[in-house]
């Protein structure tokens, strides 16, 4: 990873799409953490707009393959391409790509000694360099985007989980991404607490923002999502539209993963 | 949004549970106090009572070679009247009173105590009892033993060797300025080393092990070799064997802030990689550099953690600092420990390193109580590690 700030490549990849006009772009990706061999060889495109979701059997590599789209995870082998580059390359400046990548995770991760509003102006003063006022300015603007304006100087540890995961949404979005991964983003909630956070994911779609979804949240992956795929054991297994599949499932081990949970 | 409000409530106080006391079991309580005070305070009280009223030396003294000063011959003993008047006042009369009393009102509040304790049907109650029963036990033997060492002869050279302060008359300004030394040396020591350890706990971080290396041979240099011997190599082989002619304390100040370094890097270490690593990924993912998530997001936290085990190595470090006696320091800038030999040397009383004892007491329990105090807040989560608690 390069902590550097110089771009070796000089296009502005917020303007650029791959060549295949996807969004992102995912090739012959695998993924070995010791000996355990988790992403066998996954093939991904999503075009600008997409909504992608992502669900399987816990340990079917797809949260890994989610952190690999930003590069959380470092693929073994393969390649990820994005706005126009392959981000594997160890030039890339990976920390300028991530500003364009958004991700939220199932265990929120805001930063327990900054307050709401700092959680989120603090990536927009010291990496994307604005000014106070104006970083500000975007945090209340995403705040209220989430309906929690009101929340802007309390602590991370007087919100309830819902909150604090809607918090961290609007933390990423301030970014102003290309893409929003989601990892898993309600199940560390209560149930009572969900639909907060699936509303506003829900609305994001709506909008037009290209995104990534893991989730076991079966109801919002077949109203929402424009398209599912089904991991299992490091590969995926089905791809299509999410009601089809609900429907009528193809693959053996998808229906009986169906047959499992619903 | 169910829970949002809930967390800001004015925090309750629980009830209290221990259900009422009785005459009996709080008898036994006052019967213990009564014990182990009578014990105390009355030798104390005793003690002031005979020092006040003060007077000649006693013809058992005389006896025991207690002899008056003459500071133009320098005949005598200095303090030999306050010696005198220490050994009359515990073989006293009153003493005796206050001796035996204690005794039994502490063996009939243990008699009691342990016999009804059982008995007792509330929580209050038997706590009462089983307390007033164990102070009792304490005034017992605490005045068993007065009564015993009052009888010996012992008792002379003991009060004579330890608790004669008035040789130490001269080198009062000495303890003070000893005192300051030692704060000084332990305070450059601790933040030198906090800054040479954060950044030693940043290098054997790195994932790369041509940065972990150096780092790794440093610390575990300063850590495994004694710091008499790190004092003792930089200065005399050092700063004098290469004529860099750095003072002693100069010298003393750098290994300190060097060992300690060594040591507070495995504090940072271990406080660092106690955040979560959803922290480091959440800031990585919002396009921080590493060097960035860690100073703004990952130390912050840390150092919060961190701050019990920091007042901790600098307890031990106000310690330590008693090492610099190998150095030959200037008597300016003797440590409280340097201080204390130089008087016994001079006056062979070693009433000087009690007198050394009280001083270290007097820096390093005020600083383990706010350890204890912070520890206990962290382990609550009061303070939290955000700001809202404040800390």
């Amino acid at each position: 990873m390069s902590d550097g700030m110089e771009g070796v490549v000089p296009e502005t990849p917020h303007l650029l799409l791959n060549d295949d006009h996807s969004m992102v772009r995912v090739e012959g990706l695998h993924k070995w953490f010791g000996t355990n061999h988790v992403l066998k060889g996954i093939d991904l495109s999503m075009p600008q707009g997409d909504v992608l979701v992502v669900i399987g059997p816990s340990g079917s590599g797809k949260s890994t393959l989610l952190r690999c789209v930003n590069l959380l995870e470092v693929p073994s082998q393969g390649s990820v391409w994005f706005g126009g580059r392959n981000i594997c390359d160890i030039r890339t400046n990976l920390n300028e790509v991530r500003t364009h990548i958004g991700i939220v995770f199932q265990a929120y991760n805001l930063f327990p000694h900054k307050s709401v509003s700092q959680n989120i102006t603090m990536a927009l003063e010291r990496v994307l360099r604005l000014p106070r006022g104006e970083a500000t300015e975007r945090a209340m603007e995403q705040l209220r985007h989430v309906g929690l304006e009101n929340k802007a100087d309390a602590y991370p540890g007087q919100l309830s989980g819902g909150q604090q995961q809607r918090v961290a949404i609007a933390r990423a979005l301030a970014m102003k991404p290309r893409v929003m991964l989601f990892d898993e983003v309600t199940s560390a909630l209560d149930p009572e607490l969900v639909k907060e956070v699936l509303d506003v994911m829900t609305q994001l779609a709506k909008e037009g923002m290209t995104m990534m979804v893991v989730t076991h949240e079966m109801g919002f992956a077949r109203e929402v999502g424009k398209r599912m795929i089904f991991m299992d054991d490091g590969v995926i297994l089905e791809d299509g539209d999410p009601r089809e599949m609900f429907t009528q499932p193809k693959h053996p081990r998808l229906q009986q993963f169906f047959s499992q949970i619903l | 949004m169910a829970s949002a409000s809930a967390t800001v409530a004015v925090a309750e106080q629980p009830p209290d549970t221990r259900g009422p006391s009785a005459p009996l079991p709080r008898g036994v309580l006052a019967l213990g106090t009564a014990a182990l005070g009578l014990v105390l305070i009355g030798t104390v009280t005793i003690q002031i009572w005979f020092a006040v009223a003060g007077g000649a030396l006693t013809n058992a003294c005389v006896e025991k070679g207690l002899t008056h000063y003459d500071p133009a011959s320098g005949n005598g003993i200095k303090g030999a009247e306050g010696i005198c008047h220490m050994v009359t006042a515990l073989r006293s009369g009153a003493e005796s009173a206050a001796l035996w009393g204690g005794i039994a009102l502490g063996v009939i509040a243990l008699a009691i105590g342990f016999r009804v304790y059982r008995r007792m049907d509330t929580v209050r109650r038997r706590e009462q009892a089983v307390a007033g029963a164990v102070l009792g036990v304490q005034g017992a033997v605490l005045g068993a033993f007065l009564l015993w060492f009052r009888s010996t002869d012992t008792v002379f050279a003991f009060v004579r060797n330890f608790l004669n302060f008035t040789p130490l008359r001269p080198y009062q300004k000495a303890f003070f300025v000893g005192a300051k030394n030692t704060v000084e040396l332990a305070a450059v020591g601790e933040i030198g080393g906090i800054i040479i350890g954060l950044t030693l706990a940043m290098f054997i971080l790195s994932s790369r092990r041509v940065v972990r290396a150096p780092a790794r041979v440093y610390i575990n240099f300063f850590r495994g070799t004694p710091l008499i011997w790190q004092l003792s190599f930089f200065y005399f082989a050092l700063s004098l064997g290469l004529g860099l002619h750095l003072g002693a304390y100069i010298v003393a100040m750098i290994v300190f802030s060097l060992n300690t370094g060594a040591y507070a890097s495995e504090v940072f270490r271990a406080g660092i990689q106690s955040i979560e690593r959803g922290q480091i990924e959440a800031a990585r993912g919002l396009g921080f550099s590493y060097l960035q998530a860690m100073r703004f997001c990952i130390v912050p936290q840390a150092v919060r953690r961190v701050i019990p085990p920091l007042l901790n190595e600098f307890v031990i470090l106000i310690k330590d600092t008693s090492l610099v006696i190998v150095l030959g320091l200037l008597a300016t800038q003797y440590d409280l420990y340097s201080t204390a030999q130089n008087a016994y040397s001079d006056t062979f009383y070693a009433s000087s390193f009690v007198a050394a004892a009280i001083g270290y007491l007097v820096v390093t329990l005020p600083m383990i109580g706010v350890v204890n105090k912070v520890e206990r807040r962290l382990r609550s989560g009061l303070v939290g590690i955000g700001g809202q608690a404040g800390m």
